[in-house]
C-alpha cells in the first residue's frame, strides 16, 4: 500500500496573548491509502488542530505535509481548490456545522455544484444519490438542520464531504455527539463509504473504544507530541507508552467479571503554552527520572512498526515481541 | 420493580409520572416510573436522550422549572416520607442535606463570582448552622478530601479545569453528608483519565459516608464500574432492571440487548457494530402499547396494544417485554 | 445480529416534499407563524395596521380637511361634531390626528431605512475583514456614539434645517451605530462558526461565502432590532418636532401638534393629551411586536 498523506515534523503554534501556544509541535506520520489512521488523544493534545491543519482550515506552522506524494504545505488559491477536491473533513458537532438556514438539498448540491465536475441539469439526480449512499431517505430534502435529529444532521455533512468525490477523509469526532445506538449507525456507514468508494480516513477521537473498532494504525497524542504510533492490533495487545496505558486502563469495561490494573494519573495536563523541553509527560508520569527532562524525546522504533516516544526502561516494561 | 411489597430501602419510586408543555402539546417526559433504592447502593440509570433520566433526578430534588411542568404523578418515598407532597420549606431542609445532586456540567455548576471554599460552606452554614470561620474550615477539608489543597480554597471556578471543577462540585454535594446522592452524567463533559480520577473518588467517599447513589449516564462501561444495580429508561419507561450481574451478564429486553450490541467494546474486536434501527420516539408522541415496538426485531401483534408491564426474569431481575421469558438470553459481552 | 426491517417511524411530522419557506429560520414566513400565535403581538400588529390604513383614507373619509381653520371653535372639547375636540386653531384633532400619523411612522420608517442601510453596510465590512479597517471604523462610531442619540439627532437637524427630510436623516444618523455594532457582532460570532468553515473547505468562493453564508444569517436577528427602532425613531421624530426642529407646522405630526398646544394645558388639556396617546399606542404596538419577534428568533425557545 501506498502512502496517500505523509506528515514532516508539522507544526502549528498559536499566538496568544500570554505567550505561544503549541498546539501541535513536531509531528510526523503517515497515513497509507485506503486505511484509517486513528488520532487518538484527550482535549487539548493538538489532534482537531492536526487534522484541520491538513485541510488547511489552519496554515501550518513549520514542517511539510505531502499528498500524494507532491508538496502541499503552501498552497496558492488554485492549488488550494485542487486540493479541497481531494480532501475533505466532517465536523463534531452536527448543529453548528450546517448552515440553518439551508435545506438539506441545498447543503449536500453546494460542493457538487462548486466542484464544476456536473452539469446544472444532474446536480438535482446527484444529490439525491449522494442522500442515498448516506442513508437520507428523500423526502428531508427540504428538511432544515432544526428539523432533523443529531444522526441525520451528521450524515448530511458526510454527504456534503462525499459531493466532491474525495480520496481522503479527516473525520473530526464525527460520532462524540450522537446517541450511543446512532453511534453504530453512523461508524457502520463511514466504514462501508470506505470499502465501497475507497477513501482514506483520519479519525480523530477520545473515544478508545471507537478508535479501536474503525482504525487500522493508531497515534497516540499528548500536549501537541505525538507519543506511540502503531498499529490498532498492537496498540490494544502491547500499548507501550505509560500515557497510553494509562488511557486504556481509564476506559471502563463494560465487562464486570474481568478485574484491571487501574492506573490513575497523578496532577493535571500541563499548559501548552511556551512548554519547556523534554518529555511533556513527566510530571504525571510515575515513572519519570532525569532522562525525561531537558531535551526533546524522540520516536524510537522499538519493534517493527512500532514507535514511542519514551526511553525511560523503568517505564517501557512488558515489552512482549 | 414492580413488586407489591413496600419498599423497605432509602427511596422508593412508584408510578412516577410527570408531564411538561411545550407550546400548548404535553410532553410525556416519564410515563410511570417505579424503582427502590437501599441504603448504601448504587443505583445506575441507563438511557440515551430524551429517555427522562435527568426529570426523574430533577422530580426527586424537587427542581423542576415550575412554568412548565404540566402534571407530576406518583409517589417518592425519602426514608418513608413522600416528598412530592411535603411543604417547599421542609424540602429545603433535605436538599442539600440529606438528599444531593451532582449535575453533568461542571463549567455551569459553579457560581463564578464566588470563591470555591464559600460555594461548599454556603452548603454547609445553610445546613450545619456553624459560624463562618468554622464553616469554612470544613469547606477546607473537604477540598481536601477531594484533592484539591488549602491553598486553592479562595480561587474562583474559572481558575479550575474541567476535572477539578468537578471535584469542587461534588464537595459542595457531600458537604453535609447525605444519605443520597444523585449524579446527573458526572464525568460525560470530562477527558477519560479524568473520568477515572473522578469515578475513583465517588466510589471512595461511598465507601467512607455509605451514601446511596442514583448514576444516571448513557455510557455502560461507567454503571460497570461503579453500581450495584441497573434500570434501563426508554421513553419515559424502565424497560429492564435487575442487578448488575443480571442486566450485563443477561440482558433480556431487545433495547437493552440492542445497546450492549450497538457499543463498540475496547476490548473485543467486532466486525460490524449492530446499531439500533430508527430512533428513540418523541415524547410528544409516544405511541401505543410497547414503545420500543417501532425498533423491535421481535416485535409481534400483542406489542402494540395497552400497556406492557413488567415480568419477573428471575429473582429480582424484571423485564417489560411481552416476550421476557423467551429472550432471557447470555450477553454477549463476556469474555 | 438485528435482523434489518422496515423500519415504521414514529414521526410526529410528515416531512415536506415541498420548499416549505416558514419553516427557515429567519425568515419572514417563519417569523409570521411564530407571532401570529402571540396575542399581544397581534393585537400590536392590528392597531398598527389600523392606524395606517385610516391615515391613508382620512382625507377621503373624514368630514373636516386637517387643516381647516375655524377659529369660532377653537378649543373645544370632545363632541359629536369633533369627536376629539378642536385645537388652538379650531382645527379638527381627529383628522389631524390620523392624518399624522403617516408623519411619525414615515420618519420612523425612513430613518430606520438609512440607519439599517449604511449601519449594515460599515458594520459587514468591518466584522468581515476585522483588522485595522474595523478598529478605525469601530472608533469613528464611538465617536458618533457618544453623543446621546436625541441629542445628536438634534444637533444635526439644527445644522440641517427643520422639515420631514432633514428629520429622517438626523435620526438615521443618530441610530447608525446600533446596527453597525449589531451585524458587526453578528458576523463576527458567524465568522467563527463551523459552518463557514465548512464552506472553506468545499470551494466556497469569499464573495459566496459572504453573500449566502454569512449574511442571511447575521441579518436575521435585526429584524428584531428594527421594529423596536422603528418605534424610537418614532418617538424621537415626535420629540425634534415639538422642539421646533422637525416638522413645522401647520402639519400635524403629533409632536408639533403637542408643542402648540403646549401652552392650552389647563383648559384644553385633550389638545395635548390626544396626540400623545397616540404616540404611546403606536410605539407601544411596535415595541410587542419586536419584542415577540425577538421570541421567534429565539433558539432557546422551542418551536
Amino acid at each position: 500500500m501506498s502512502a496517500l498523506i505523509e506528515i514532516k515534523n508539522l507544526k502549528k503554534y498559536f499566538n496568544s496573548n500570554r505567550g505561544t501556544v503549541h498546539a501541535v509541535d513536531d509531528v510526523s506520520f503517515t497515513i497509507n491509502e485506503r486505511s484509517t489512521m486513528g488520532l487518538v488523544g484527550e482535549s487539548g493534545c493538538g489532534k482537531s488542530t492536526l487534522g484541520r491543519t491538513l485541510v488547511h482550515l489552519h496554515e501550518s506552522t513549520d514542517g511539510k505535509i505531502f499528498f500524494e506524494d507532491k508538496d502541499v504545505t503552501k498552497l496558492n488559491k488554485k492549488q488550494l481548490t485542487a486540493l479541497h477536491q481531494n480532501a475533505q473533513i466532517i465536523f463534531q458537532d452536527p448543529f453548528s456545522s450546517l448552515n440553518p438556514r439551508l435545506t438539506v438539498k441545498d447543503t449536500i448540491s453546494e460542493p457538487a455544484l462548486l466542484s464544476g465536475k456536473y452539469k446544472k441539469e444532474d446536480l438535482e439526480d446527484v444529490t439525491f444519490q449522494l442522500m442515498e449512499k448516506v442513508g437520507i431517505e428523500k423526502r428531508y430534502q427540504y428538511s432544515f438542520p432544526h428539523e432533523l435529529d443529531g444522526g441525520r444532521r451528521q450524515r448530511v455533512g458526510i454527504a456534503r464531504a462525499l459531493a466532491v468525490d474525495p480520496k481522503f477523509i479527516v473525520c473530526d469526532e464525527p460520532v462524540s455527539a450522537l446517541d450511543v445506538s446512532i453511534q453504530a449507525q453512523i461508524l457502520n456507514l463511514l466504514m462501508d463509504l470506505q470499502e465501497k468508494q475507497d477513501l482514506t480516513y483520519l479519525f480523530v477521537t477520545h473515544d478508545m473504544s471507537v478508535v479501536r473498532h474503525i482504525s487500522d494504525y493508531i497515534c497516540v497524542m499528548y500536549l501537541g507530541q505525538l507519543v506511540e504510533t502503531c498499529p490498532t492490533k498492537e496498540f490494544f495487545k502491547n500499548p507501550l507508552h505509560p500515557y497510553s496505558k494509562a488511557l486504556l486502563s481509564a476506559v471502563p469495561s463494560i465487562n464486570i467479571h474481568k478485574k484491571r490494573e487501574r492506573i490513575i494519573l497523578k496532577g493535571e495536563i500541563t499548559s501548552p503554552i511556551n512548554p519547556k523541553p523534554g518529555c511533556r509527560f513527566a510530571n504525571r508520569c510515575l515513572h519519570a527520572g532525569e532522562q525525561c527532562r531537558g531535551k526533546k524525546i524522540d520516536l524510537d522504533e522499538v519493534l517493527p512498526g512500532h514507535f514511542v516516544a519514551c526511553h525511560n526502561p523503568d517505564a517501557l516494561t512488558e515489552i512482549r515481541v | 420493580m414492580d413488586n407489591s411489597e413496600k419498599g423497605t430501602g432509602l427511596l422508593s419510586v412508584r408510578d412516577l409520572v410527570v408531564k411538561y408543555t411545550s407550546g400548548g402539546d404535553p410532553v410525556h417526559a416519564v410515563n410511570g416510573i417505579s424503582f427502590d433504592l437501599a441504603a448504601g447502593k448504587a443505583l445506575g440509570l441507563v438511557g440515551e436522550t430524551g429517555a427522562g433520566k435527568t426529570t426523574i433526578a430533577k422530580t426527586i430534588m424537587r427542581i423542576l422549572p415550575d412554568h412548565a411542568v404540566k402534571a407530576v404523578e406518583g409517589q417518592v418515598s425519602f426514608k418513608g416520607e413522600n416528598i412530592l407532597q411535603i411543604p417547599e420549606s421542609s424540602m429545603r431542609k433535605l436538599r442539600g442535606k440529606n438528599i444531593s445532586m451532582i449535575f453533568q456540567d461542571p463549567m455551569t455548576a459553579l457560581n463564578p463570582v464566588k470563591t470555591v471554599s464559600d460555594q461548599i460552606a454556603e452548603s454547609i452554614g445553610l445546613h450545619q448552622g456553624v459560624n463562618k470561620k468554622r464553616a469554612y474550615e470544613k469547606a477546607v477539608e473537604l477540598l481536601k478530601k477531594v484533592g484539591i489543597s488549602e491553598d486553592r480554597a479562595k480561587e474562583y471556578p474559572h481558575q479550575f479545569s474541567g476535572g477539578m471543577k468537578q471535584r469542587v462540585v461534588i464537595a459542595i454535594a457531600i458537604a453535609c453528608n447525605p444519605e443520597l446522592l444523585i449524579a446527573d452524567e458526572p464525568t460525560t463533559a470530562l477527558d477519560v483519565t479524568i473520568q477515572a480520577q473522578v469515578l475513583e473518588l465517588i466510589t471512595e467517599i461511598r465507601r467512607d459516608l455509605n451514601t446511596s447513589l442514583i448514576l444516571i449516564t448513557h455510557d455502560l462501561g461507567v454503571v460497570a464500574e461503579i453500581c450495584d444495580s441497573v434500570a434501563v429508561v426508554y421513553a419515559g419507561q424502565i424497560v429492564e432492571s435487575g442487578s448488575l450481574e443480571d442486566i450485563f451478564d443477561h440482558p433480556t429486553h431487545p433495547y437493552t440487548q440492542g445497546l450492549f450490541a450497538a457499543v463498540p467494546d475496547m476490548y473485543q474486536d467486532v466486525d460490524r457494530l449492530s446499531p439500533i434501527d430508527g430512533m428513540p420516539p418523541d415524547p410528544m408522541n409516544i405511541p401505543n402499547g410497547c414503545s420500543f415496538r417501532p425498533r423491535c426485531s421481535h416485535a409481534a401483534d400483542g406489542c402494540g396494544e395497552g400497556a406492557i408491564s413488567m415480568t419477573q426474569v428471575k429473582d429480582g431481575h424484571f423485564c417489560r417485554c411481552c416476550k421476557a421469558e423467551k429472550l432471557g438470553g447470555e450477553s454477549s459481552c463476556r469474555l | 445480529m438485528l435482523k434489518l426491517r422496515k423500519v415504521v417511524m414514529a414521526m410526529p411530522k410528515q416531512q415536506p416534499e415541498r420548499y416549505d419557506k416558514s419553516k427557515k429560520p429567519g425568515s419572514l414566513p417563519y417569523i409570521w407563524k411564530r407571532i401570529s400565535r402571540n396575542p399581544g403581538a397581534m393585537i400590536g400588529f392590528s392597531l398598527l395596521c389600523l392606524i395606517i390604513i385610516l391615515s391613508f383614507l382620512s382625507p377621503y373619509i373624514m368630514k373636516y380637511d386637517y387643516s381647516a381653520v375655524n377659529m369660532s371653535e377653537r378649543g373645544a372639547t370632545p363632541s359629536w361634531e369633533h369627536p376629539f375636540g378642536t385645537d388652538e386653531l379650531g382645527r379638527d384633532i381627529l383628522s389631524r390626528v390620523l392624518y399624522g400619523a403617516r408623519y411619525t411612522l414615515g420618519i420612523g420608517v425612513g430613518a430606520v431605512i438609512i440607519a439599517a442601510t449604511f449601519g449594515m453596510l460599515i458594520g459587514a465590512i468591518s466584522g468581515f475583514f476585522g483588522g485595522k479597517l474595523d478598529t478605525l471604523l469601530m472608533r469613528a462610531l464611538d465617536i458618533l456614539q457618544s453623543f446621546p442619540g436625541l441629542v445628536l439627532a438634534i444637533a444635526v437637524a439644527t445644522a440641517l434645517g427643520t422639515g420631514l427630510v432633514h428629520s429622517i436623516i438626523a435620526i438615521g444618523i443618530a441610530f447608525m451605530p446600533i446596527f453597525a455594532r449589531l451585524i458587526r457582532a453578528n458576523m463576527l460570532s458567524i465568522r467563527g462558526s463551523e459552518f463557514i468553515e465548512a464552506a472553506v473547505v468545499i470551494n466556497c468562493s469569499t464573495p459566496r461565502i459572504i453573500r449566502r453564508h454569512m449574511i442571511p444569517n447575521a441579518v436575521s436577528p435585526l429584524i428584531v432590532q428594527i421594529s423596536l427602532l422603528i418605534a424610537q425613531a418614532g418617538l424621537t421624530a415626535s420629540t425634534l418636532s415639538f422642539l421646533g426642529l422637525g416638522v413645522q407646522e401647520p402639519t400635524p405630526e403629533w409632536g408639533s401638534m403637542i408643542a402648540s398646544a403646549r401652552s392650552f394645558i389647563r383648559e384644553s388639556p385633550h389638545m395635548v393629551f390626544i396626540p400623545g396617546l397616540f404616540i404611546m399606542i403606536t410605539v407601544l404596538s411596535l415595541n410587542l411586536l419586536g419584542d415577540a419577534i425577538r421570541d421567534a428568533l429565539d433558539p432557546r425557545l422551542k418551536d
